[in-house]
C-alpha cells in the first residue's frame, strides 16, 4: 500500500504538530486568518522562507512557534517518513476531514482532530454516522452485574447495526468490544497511542479481532506510545463520535467521568447503569445520575436516542448525510411530513381505494415509528385486510425497511 | 326337498385392516358320534359358536344335526375372528342337512352373530365387508337388521333380517326379496359449531384457518394459554364442507368398525384431538388388534394437536410420515394395512415456556435461549409438513364484548360455501379429489398453473431470508390456495406476499 500525495499532507500535518512547538491554537489562528484552507496547507506554507512569517499577522506566541518549525523542518520531515513507513507496515489508512469517510460526528464539532488514523474497516465510520453509535465506557476493575449489563447490550446495539464505541481498555471496555465482536462485529476502539499500539497489551488478541472485524482508529500517528496525557483526549473523542455514551461503572475520580462530561458538553445524552449504593466502585455513575443522567434500563432508550439524533443529523446537515441511500434526492422535515401522512390519512378514511401503496407503506411506517406492532394490530389500526396488510408487509421487508422481530414488525435502524 | 348333499357352502366374510376378506365355508354333516369342529386358523368366538348355533338352532325350530359337523373356514392360512361367521355357519349347517333347501349352483352371503333364542345381531366391521361383498355379485345376501346404516352407506343390495327363522324363509320359492340400500340426505352440518366471526382482532388467524381449510394446509397456531387456539381448531371444522356420499361412506365404515353398529352416519367432517399422552398405538393404530389411530380417524377431517410442545418428540415423528404420504400403514404378520389419512393437521402450542412471548407488553418472562431451546422441540422435518404458522394473541377487552355481542352475523357459512368453490377449482385442475398442500407432479409450477413471474418473484423472496429453501414449495401451494380462494386463475405477486407472512420466521 502506498499513501497517495494528499494522505502524504495528512502524515506532514499530524507531524508538525507532534514535533514542533506548533499546536491546536495556531492551526486555529491560521484558519482564522485565512492563510490556510485546510490542514493540508501546512505541507505547503513549510517551504515558506521564515523571514516571511511576520506578514501573516500572527500574534507574537504563534510567529514564535512557527518559527520554530521552519527552524526545525528535517525534523518534522523525518518524523513523517517514520510514521509513513509504520503505517505502510501495519496497513494503516488514513481519513482525514477532507474524506468522505470522515464521521459526520466529528464535523459537526469544534476541536476535533483533522486526521485519523485507522486500522480494520474504515466503512464502519460510515456506518457510524448512518446508523448510530453508541460509546460503551466504565470501570477497568468493574463488578460481574457491570460486566454482565454490558455484555447484554453491546451485543444487542452491534447486532442492530448500532456501532459500539469504546477505548479497549480492561473490564468494560474489554467486555463491550468482545460483545459487540460477537454480534455483527460493528466495534470501533479509539486508541490513546498511535493505532498501532496495543495498549493495554493483555488485549493483543482483542486487537486482532477488532483490527479484522471491526476499526481501530486514533488521532495519534503510527509508532506513537499512549502516554498519560494523551488518556483524556481519547476520551473526549469516544464521546465525540458515539451519539450517546452508556457509563457502565464508574469510580469516584474515573477517567470514564471525563467521557461523560465531554458527552454532556457535546450535547449528547449520558445513559447511566444504577448500581448499588454501597458499592464503592459505582461512585460516579450514582453522581452522574444525581446530576441528571438517564437511568439506563432498557435498550429501548437508548436506541429512541440514537435514532432522534440520527433524524436530527439527516434533517439538519442533509448535505453531509446526501450519499445514504434512503434519505432520496430531498430531505423533507418532520413538520411536512407529518401533514403528507394526515394527509394520506384523511384519503385512507374516505376513500381507501385511492391510497397509492407507496401512501399505505408510508402510514405503515408511521404506525411503526413509535413501537413495533404485530400484524393483526396493523389490520386494526389500518383497517386494511389481511391480504393488504400482508403484500405491503412483505415489500418493505424485502426492501429492508422493515423487519421481524418476536413476531412483531419493527422499523430498521438505517 | 332336493337331496341331502354331504358338503354345503356358503359365504361370509371379515374385515383386515380397511379391507375385507371374502371366505367360504364348507360345512360338511356326516353320521357319527354328534361332534363340532370348526377348523381355519379361528380365535376362541369362532369357535365358541357351537353354543350359540345349537340354541338358535332349536329356538327357530330346526334340529342340530346328529353326526360330525365339520366347518372348513378358508382361505385358511388367515386368522379370523369375531362372530359373525355365526348366521353362515349355521345356514351352512342346514344347507348340509338339508333342513332347508340348498342349490349348489346359487351362491348364498350371510353374516351376523346369533344369540341364543336365534335372532341377528350386528358385529363391528360391517361396513367394510359389505363394501366388498356388494361387489362379489351373489344370489342371496343376508344381514342383520343393524347393519342396515353399514348397508346404506356402501351402497349395498341385498336383505337384512331379524332372526334365523326369517333368514331361512328366504330360500324358499320366491322368498328373495333383495333391497336396495342407499344415502340419502344425511344430517346436514351441525350449526352448534363456533362462528368465523368469533375470531375478532386475530385477523391472521382468521385467514390462517379459511386458507387452511380451503386447501387442506397443515397449520401450526402458537399463542398464549388463552388466545383461543382450541377454538381456532373448532371454527375450523365448521368452514369445511361436508363429506361426499362416497366420503361418508368411507368414514363411517372406520368408525363402525371401531364402534359398531352404533356408529352414527354423518356428513359432519370428523375432529379428533389428541393431548401429549397419546400413545404411538393410539395415534397411528394397533397392530395388534387391528384398530385404526387417530390419524386414520381423522381422515377426510381434522387432526388438533393440543398442546403440540409437549407432546414427546418420538411421537412427533411419528407422524411425519402419514402426513407426508396421507396414509398410514400398519404391519402385521408381514403384511401392510393402509389406512387413508387425508386430514388436515392443526397443532396448537405456546410460543415459549411462560407462553406470554406473542402478548403486548413484555410479559413473556423467557430468555431468548430458553425460548429457542423451547422451539427445538419441533424438527425441522416436523416442520416440513406444515403450510402455515400463524401467532394468536389473547382477544382484547373491545373484541370480547364485540364477540358476544353480534352472534347473529354468523360468517362461517358464507366462508363454508366459498371453500367448497374453492375445492371444486382444485379438483377441476388436478382432476380428482387433490388439493394444492397435496398435489405432486414432476412439475409443480405447471400443475398449480404458476407462471415464471411467480416463481422468480419468490425466489427473491426466499434470498431475502423470508423463509428457508424448503419454505419456497410450501410458499407457492399456499399462494395457489390464496388465488384459488379468491376465484383467481392466476396467481399474484400479492398472494405469493401473503402465503411468505404465514411461514415460519423464527422457527
Amino acid at each position: 500500500m502506498d499513501y497517495k500525495d494528499g494522505e502524504m499532507m495528512d502524515f506532514y500535518y499530524t507531524a508538525v504538530l507532534m514535533n514542533t512547538a506548533v499546536d491546536y491554537r495556531v492551526i486555529r489562528e491560521l484558519f482564522e486568518k485565512g492563510d490556510v484552507e485546510t490542514h493540508r496547507d501546512l505541507y505547503g506554507m513549510a517551504k515558506m522562507p521564515s523571514t516571511k512569517i511576520k506578514d501573516l499577522l500572527l500574534s507574537p506566541q504563534s510567529e514564535r512557534k512557527l518559527r520554530d518549525w521552519l527552524e526545525s523542518k528535517g525534523k518534522v520531515e523525518k518524523a513523517c517518513e517514520e510514521y509513513m513507513q509504520l503505517g505502510k507496515q501495519y496497513g494503516i489508512q488514513v481519513v482525514s476531514s477532507l474524506n468522505r469517510m470522515y464521521p459526520v460526528n466529528f464535523r459537526l464539532q469544534t476541536g476535533m482532530p483533522k486526521v485519523l488514523y485507522c486500522r480494520g474497516r474504515t466503512e464502519l465510520l460510515k456506518q457510524c454516522s448512518y446508523q448510530g453509535s453508541v460509546a460503551v465506557v466504565g470501570s477497568r476493575n468493574a463488578s460481574g452485574y457491570a460486566l454482565y449489563a454490558t455484555e447484554r447490550f453491546s451485543s444487542e446495539f452491534s447486532t442492530k447495526g448500532i456501532t459500539v464505541v469504546s477505548g479497549m481498555a480492561l473490564g468494560v471496555d474489554r467486555k463491550a468490544h468482545e460483545a459487540a465482536l460477537q454480534g455483527c462485529g460493528s466495534t470501533i476502539a479509539i486508541l490513546a497511542g498511535g493505532p498501532d499500539n496495543v495498549y493495554p497489551p493483555e488485549n493483543a488478541e482483542l486487537y486482532k479481532q477488532i483490527v479484522s472485524k471491526g476499526l481501530v482508529i486514533s488521532e495519534m500517528p503510527p509508532g506513537q506510545q499512549p502516554l498519560r496525557q494523551y488518556f483524556p483526549s481519547r476520551n473526549r473523542l469516544i464521546a465525540g463520535l458515539s451519539d450517546c455514551t452508556l457509563v457502565m461503572e464508574a469510580g469516584a475520580c474515573s477517567g470514564t467521568l471525563h467521557t461523560a462530561s465531554f458527552a454532556a458538553v457535546q450535547g449528547k445524552e449520558v445513559f447511566v447503569l444504577p448500581n448499588n449504593i454501597y458499592f464503592e466502585n459505582a461512585e460516579g455513575g450514582l453522581k452522574l445520575l444525581e446530576d441528571g443522567c438517564c437511568v439506563l434500563y432498557s435498550s429501548e432508550n437508548v436506541i429512541d436516542s440514537v435514532t432522534q439524533s440520527i433524524v436530527r443529523r439527516r434533517l439538519e446537515y442533509p448535505d453531509l448525510m446526501e450519499n445514504e441511500e434512503n434519505i432520496g434526492g430531498n430531505p423533507v422535515s418532520e413538520a411536512s411530513n407529518r401533514e403528507k401522512l394526515d394527509l394520506i390519512r384523511l384519503k385512507a378514511d374516505k376513500t381507501p381505494d385511492e391510497v397509492t401503496d407507496e401512501e399505505w407503506e408510508a402510514l405503515i411506517e408511521d404506525e411503526l415509528t413509535l413501537k413495533s406492532l404485530d400484524i393483526d394490530s396493523l389490520c386494526n389500526s389500518l383497517c386494511l385486510p389481511f391480504y393488504r396488510i400482508s403484500d405491503l408487509l412483505i415489500r418493505l421487508q424485502m426492501s429492508g425497511r422493515v423487519v421481524l422481530e418476536n413476531g412483531k414488525y419493527a422499523l430498521t435502524f438505517r | 326337498m332336493s337331496s341331502k348333499p354331504s358338503v354345503a357352502r356358503i359365504y361370509s366374510g371379515f374385515a383386515r385392516g380397511t379391507d375385507c376378506v371374502i371366505s367360504e365355508l364348507e360345512v360338511s354333516v356326516t353320521p357319527g358320534i354328534p361332534t363340532f369342529s370348526v377348523i381355519g386358523l379361528c380365535d376362541s368366538s369362532i369357535r365358541e359358536s357351537h353354543g350359540r348355533i345349537m340354541s338358535a338352532l332349536r329356538s327357530s325350530g330346526f334340529n342340530m344335526p346328529k353326526g360330525h359337523v365339520t366347518i372348513s373356514i378358508s382361505p385358511a392360512y388367515m386368522k379370523k375372528s369375531g362372530s359373525g361367521f355365526d348366521l353362515a355357519m349355521a345356514i351352512g349347517i342346514l344347507f348340509a342337512s338339508g333342513q332347508i333347501p340348498y342349490s349348489p349352483g346359487r351362491r348364498t352371503y350371510a353374516e351376523g352373530e346369533l344369540s341364543l333364542d336365534g335372532s341377528v345381531k350386528g358385529t363391528p366391521g360391517a361396513a367394510l365387508r359389505l363394501n366388498k361383498a356388494g361387489s362379489e355379485g351373489f344370489d342371496f345376501v343376508l344381514i342383520p337388521e343393524e347393519e342396515r346404516n353399514s348397508a346404506r352407506c356402501t351402497g349395498f343390495e341385498g336383505r337384512c333380517v331379524k332372526d334365523l327363522g326369517e333368514a331361512c324363509l328366504v330360500f324358499r320359492p320366491n322368498g328373495y326379496l333383495p333391497e336396495k340400500f342407499s344415502i340419502g340426505e344425511e344430517p346436514a352440518i351441525s350449526d352448534g359449531k363456533l362462528d368465523i366471526s368469533m375470531l375478532k382482532g386475530q385477523e391472521k388467524t382468521k385467514r390462517a384457518i379459511v386458507l387452511s381449510a380451503a386447501g387442506f394446509h397443515n397449520m401450526l397456531l402458537l399463542g398464549s394459554p388463552g388466545s383461543g387456539k382450541t377454538m381456532a381448531a373448532k371454527i375450523l371444522s365448521g368452514i369445511l364442507p361436508p363429506l361426499d356420499k362416497s366420503e361418508t361412506g368411507e368414514v363411517y365404515a372406520l368408525y363402525e368398525a371401531l364402534e359398531g353398529p352404533a356408529a352414527k352416519i354423518s356428513s359432519d367432517r370428523p375432529v379428533r384431538c389428541i393431548s401429549p399422552d397419546v400413545t404411538p398405538g393410539k395415534l397411528l393404530g394397533n397392530a395388534m388388534s387391528m384398530t385404526p389411530g387417530e390419524m386414520a380417524l381423522a381422515n377426510h377431517g381434522v387432526l388438533f394437536a393440543d398442546e403440540i410442545m409437549e407432546f414427546p418428540a418420538q411421537v412427533l415423528d411419528l407422524m411425519r410420515k402419514p402426513l407426508e404420504e396421507r396414509e398410514v400403514r400398519l404391519f402385521r404378520n408381514g403384511i401392510t394395512y393402509v389406512y387413508p389419512a387425508d386430514l388436515i393437521f392443526v397443532g396448537a402450542g405456546n410460543p415459549c415456556k411462560c407462553g406470554m412471548f406473542y402478548e403486548p407488553g413484555s410479559r413473556c418472562k423467557c430468555s431468548a435461549g430458553t425460548r429457542k431451546r423451547y422451539l427445538t422441540r419441533l424438527s425441522g422435518p416436523f416442520l416440513e409438513r406444515v403450510d402455515i404458522f400463524s401467532e394468536m394473541r389473547s382477544i382484547g377487552k373491545d373484541d370480547m364484548a364485540l364477540m358476544y355481542a353480534d352472534s347473529a352475523s354468523a360468517e362461517s357459512p358464507a366462508v363454508r360455501d366459498k371453500v367448497a368453490r374453492c375445492w371444486e377449482m382444485q379438483n377441476r385442475r388436478y382432476g380428482g379429489k387433490v388439493f394444492n398442500s397435496s398435489v405432486n407432479a414432476a412439475n409443480l409450477a405447471d400443475a398449480m398453473e404458476l407462471s415464471k413471474d411467480i416463481l422468480s418473484y419468490c425466489s427473491d423472496l426466499a434470498s431475502k431470508g423470508l423463509f428457508s429453501a424448503r419454505g419456497y414449495q410450501k410458499t407457492l401451494r399456499l399462494a395457489r390456495t390464496i388465488a384459488d380462494y379468491e376465484g383467481r386463475s392466476d396467481v399474484t405477486k400479492a398472494d405469493v406476499s401473503e402465503a411468505a407472512v404465514f411461514r415460519a420466521h423464527e422457527l
